[in-house]
């Protein structure tokens, strides 16, 4: 069944009026929000560039634009001063703004310039959306106001992107593979587990090394040590391989969907941090939320997967662990395959588990403790909507698919969660609508 | 940290030393002198397509050729190379000069023995009969051809089993009318089967993954061919590859993962298959974006046929094309279509893969060349495009590898987008000893589609499906050369569609040859 959400309206209505049936029916800011980000999600989804650290960082760049545009019309809190390296964005002039106008104009520049590494059809999308939504939302607006509206929206958002252009992750070559790699040598590091030439060296190998937005650079949330590596049938490494494939042999259908739920795969999905931001755009339509919530909420789960996916990468390569499919495979069974794809990068920690022990914390902060929800992130893919308790069950459940999946042993995952929740920490201690 | 100190390249290690590196073809590009002018034009709406058919339609025994031009008429080119020389052909009035075509297939529906022609289209396909002569006209209402509206992009044929007018399988991309939200806006794939000697309505192959190529093939060597689709992960939502039943009175049904199917999604763009490890099975090739697969069955039982569950060897076997291998821009690449032919006449088949960005994605390659794998003796593949004269970087779609010029070597033609098309002749002098072989039946499907050919070459059979489709909006009809090594004479013989198998016949090398059920093979000159 197709989902029928705000967005899937608003597609199914565009042709025949050229304008989301939602912003017609209501024009209130948030409502620009969401239209915009249903749009980044198939960005992502639709554009090679955007594997899930990548993604993550645009989310973050993404959310932070937002919310300077509209704090600066409501006084609140500027996130200047609080996130590492952002300066005061431009103030407003002492007129008129429109914030419907104000947020597209964030918009389409924000979007364009961290969602706009796509191709034709990803271009033609968002030219159609800039202007069928923008003479959607001037009409009836005095000109110099929407002048003005759009040109402070697009100077939050150039504020904005001149700051990226440091943090180490402006420019992605190869779709983030470097073109040479040298393995590290030892049983226990990564080696290439897929059949594409492009991913025998592994994925973004100094992500963990890019300016985090609320993590200090110099205290970037770590883990515990990996499990030593061990072939002895005795050894606490080995058991973990062992549950691996133990569990792939007797997987139940519920672990089945579990794994097939938070698979996330790149170029077939949001990906795992558009995965979360979806749970909030669901969670903030649902609730009606205004637009101050809305923005806070984006940018703080935004900042909370983008440093989530810095500080898995950092220890990802710190540590360069091996994959279970080419331990099981050396070790245990010559035949065995995962039933999910395993990631072309190394092992330890999960950056699933991590990011979305990020996004938990978060979230929590902002909806809730035990907030339950459903997500129904995959029905357009014909995946069922889960239903959660909270959203730490969620995140629980997140990591433990990467154990259904069968590509990460259960350190890696509970590892992660713990690394996930000092993240997002860092996030909520963020002050913004006071 | 302590490092290896080999430091990866990024390719496969294969024994490369262990086979005799193959002969490199030559070819000498004739596009300013060949008479072949055509561009593939248009925007968005023609991001793929951009076919070549071939097709003899004057009955001159020379394959002439169909190039599909987008926002451009669509152009047919009457063959006039002489036999060994080089490559000339004119442009002529045909009745195909249609615009918003994407696709082009020859294929002699009514079986009166003139090739007609189907036109994919931005808008409502064709089917032209063809008149002889090399004119055509538009048949769709005679023959009960409902061409749909669509964006079509796919195109395969077959006759099933007990039908003496042909089975149509169109594939569809996404609604061109969505400009917000086209992903997930795939649109049904159709299925023209026969009603007597016109077509039913078509029936929709639902699920539709937004199809890039189909092809009709005997995958499990069954009898009855299953349609294969290619699909283009970038639109759908919920899709995969997809394998389908087409079994005769029945409707069509997917390959589930309960009879082995296993799920793969790729940007899948263009078919080509061949028998390459002469096991009597095809392999197929799977053209795609950053990667490509070449598979083969995962296992042959000892008894019984197979289960449709394929292993991808293309990185085992080198059979790669996922970056440019010339030029300074090595983002990865972009394939389109794929076709298996011997280029060098060593008896292993080569391939051919077209490339080029779909236009300004900024993760792939813009300067794209175009690969030429060369097989081995062992069943691995090295690139040899740049070697052989063939690694142009343009915008390419579809092509064709045929004789143009009846000398027994492969001569290419490559259509690019916004871009004029590109043709070479194949001059190689150490090439190998070849056969050219044509089939023909009385009564229907007079090209024997669906048949195979056998070549016996000591201790291996060369075998080769005759199907109709695949690649990238165009194909091949008519003969289908074998390169033989240093054999001058072969054994040869045909399974026919339906099943039963020819005499084997004892053939020279270096002919061509047309080939008929219960009757000797019969020498042709062009």
């Amino acid at each position: 069944m197709q989902r029928r959400h705000f967005l899937a309206l608003a597609s199914a209505s565009a042709f025949v009026s050229g304008f989301p049936q939602a912003v017609q029916a209501s024009a209130a800011p948030q409502d620009v929000v969401q239209t915009w980000y249903r749009l980044v999600l198939e960005l992502v989804r639709h554009t090679a560039t955007y594997s899930p650290p990548v993604a993550a960082r645009a989310f973050g760049y993404l959310g932070v634009a937002g919310y300077e545009a509209v704090a600066s019309g409501l006084g609140a809190a500027s996130l200047a001063g609080q996130v590492n390296g952002l300066t005061a964005v431009p103030a407003r002039e002492a007129a008129v703004y429109d914030e419907n106008l104000v947020l597209h104009g964030v918009m389409c520049e924000a979007v364009f310039t961290f969602f706009g590494n796509t191709g034709p059809t990803g271009q033609r999308a968002m030219a159609a959306m800039k202007a069928k939504l923008g003479a959607k939302l001037a009409a009836g607006v005095a000109e110099d106001v929407v002048a003005r509206s759009l040109a402070y929206g697009a100077s939050v958002a150039k504020h904005i992107e001149e700051w990226s252009q440091s943090d180490g992750g402006a420019v992605i070559d190869n779709m983030g593979f470097p073109r040479e790699w040298v393995l590290t040598a030892g049983p226990e590091h990564w080696l290439p587990t897929s059949k594409i030439v492009q991913q025998q060296a592994p994925l973004l190998p100094n992500w963990g090394k890019n300016r985090p937005f609320a993590m200090r650079p110099d205290a970037v949330c770590g883990l515990a040590e990996p499990v030593a590596y061990s072939e002895d049938p005795a050894s606490e490494f080995y058991k973990q391989a062992m549950e691996v494939y133990d569990t792939s042999k007797s997987l139940t259908d519920e672990q089945k969907t579990i794994a097939k739920f938070w698979s996330d795969d790149p170029m077939l999905s949001p990906t795992p941090p558009g995965h979360w931001v979806s749970i909030t755009l669901e969670i903030l339509q649902a609730q009606g939320a205004d637009l101050a919530h809305s923005v806070d909420a984006l940018a703080r789960i935004g900042m909370a997967v983008a440093d989530g996916f810095i500080a898995c990468w950092q220890a990802k390569f710190e540590y360069d662990r091996i994959r279970p499919v080419s331990y099981i495979k050396r070790v245990i069974d010559p035949k065995w395959e995962p039933m999910l794809i395993t990631p072309p990068f190394p092992e330890y920690p999960s950056g699933h588990a991590t990011q979305s022990g990020a996004a938990a914390e978060v979230l929590t902060a902002v909806f809730g403790d035990n907030f339950a929800f459903d997500d129904a992130t995959h029905v357009d893919d014909n995946i069922p909507a889960r239903h959660f308790a909270s959203f730490k069950a969620a995140a629980e459940e997140a990591a433990a698919s990467r154990l259904y999946g069968g590509i990460h042993f259960r350190a890696a995952n509970e590892n992660g969660l713990k690394q996930g929740a000092c993240v997002g920490a860092n996030v909520n201690l963020l002050k913004t609508l006071g | 940290m302590n490092r290896l100190s080999v430091v990866l390249a990024l390719m496969p290690s294969v024994a490369l030393a262990e086979a005799p590196a193959p002969q490199v073809p030559i070819f000498a590009e004739e596009t300013a002198t060949a008479g072949v002018t055509q561009t593939y034009g248009g925007e968005w709406e023609y991001m793929a397509g951009g076919g070549a058919a071939t097709l003899d339609c004057n009955a001159d025994a020379k394959p002439d050729l169909i190039l599909a031009g987008g926002s451009n008429p669509a152009k047919l080119f009457v063959n006039q190379s002489p036999q060994g020389g080089a490559l000339r052909f004119a442009e002529t009035a045909s009745g195909l000069e249609e615009t918003a075509v994407l696709g082009v297939y020859a294929i002699d529906i009514d079986s009166d023995g003139i090739s007609d022609v189907v036109l994919l289209r931005q808008g409502e396909n064709e089917v032209m009969r063809g008149l002889g002569d090399c004119k055509f006209s538009r048949a769709n209402e005679d023959w009960g051809f409902d061409g749909g509206d669509a964006w079509s992009t796919a195109f395969s044929a077959t006759w099933e089993n007990g039908q003496s007018w042909p089975t149509l399988a169109v594939g569809n991309y996404i609604d061109r009318k969505q400009d917000m939200f086209p992903w997930g806006s795939c649109t049904d794939n159709w299925l023209h089967r026969p009603a007597g000697h016109k077509f039913a309505a078509p029936l929709a192959l639902k699920p539709s993954f937004c199809a890039l190529s189909m092809l009709f093939t005997d995958w499990n060597r069954s009898g009855t061919p299953s349609l294969r689709v290619s699909n283009d992960r970038e639109y759908y939502k919920g899709g995969q590859e997809q394998l389908w039943h087409i079994d005769p009175d029945q409707p069509p049904a997917l390959y589930t993962e309960a009879e082995g199917w296993k799920r793969l999604r790729i940007w899948g763009m263009g078919i080509a298959s061949y028998d390459l490890n002469f096991d009597g099975y095809p392999e197929y090739f799977l053209t795609s974006m950053a990667d490509s697969k070449l598979q083969t069955l995962a296992e042959l039982p000892a008894a019984g046929g197979p289960k449709p569950t394929f292993a991808d060897v293309a990185f085992a076997k080198h059979a790669i094309a996922q970056r440019p291998y010339v030029g300074t821009d090595l983002n990865p690449s972009t394939g389109w279509h794929a076709q298996f032919e011997d280029v060098n006449n060593d008896g292993y088949a080569d391939l051919f893969i077209a490339k080029g960005n779909v236009d300004a994605m900024p993760d792939f390659a813009l300067h794209d060349p175009n690969n030429l794998l060369l097989q081995r003796s062992d069943g691995t593949f090295e690139e040899a495009g740049d070697r052989a004269g063939v690694a142009a970087t343009g915008l390419s779609r579809g092509a064709a590898l045929a004789d143009f010029n009846a000398d027994g070597l492969m001569d290419l033609v490559v259509v690019n987008r916004h871009e004029p098309a590109q043709i070479w002749r194949n001059t190689s002098p150490a090439a190998g000893h070849w056969i050219s072989l044509s089939l023909h039946q009385d009564g229907t499907n007079r090209d024997a589609i669906g048949a195979w050919i056998e070549v016996q070459m000591g201790d291996h059979v060369q075998r080769r499906e005759i199907t109709l489709g695949g690649g990238q909006g165009g194909g091949i009809l008519g003969p289908r050369n074998f390169g033989l090594g240093d054999k001058t004479e072969v054994g040869v013989r045909v399974i026919w569609p339906g099943g039963n198998a020819g005499a084997w016949e004892t053939l020279t090398a270096d002919a061509a040859y047309q080939l008929r059920p219960a009757a000797p093979a019969s020498k042709i000159s062009p």
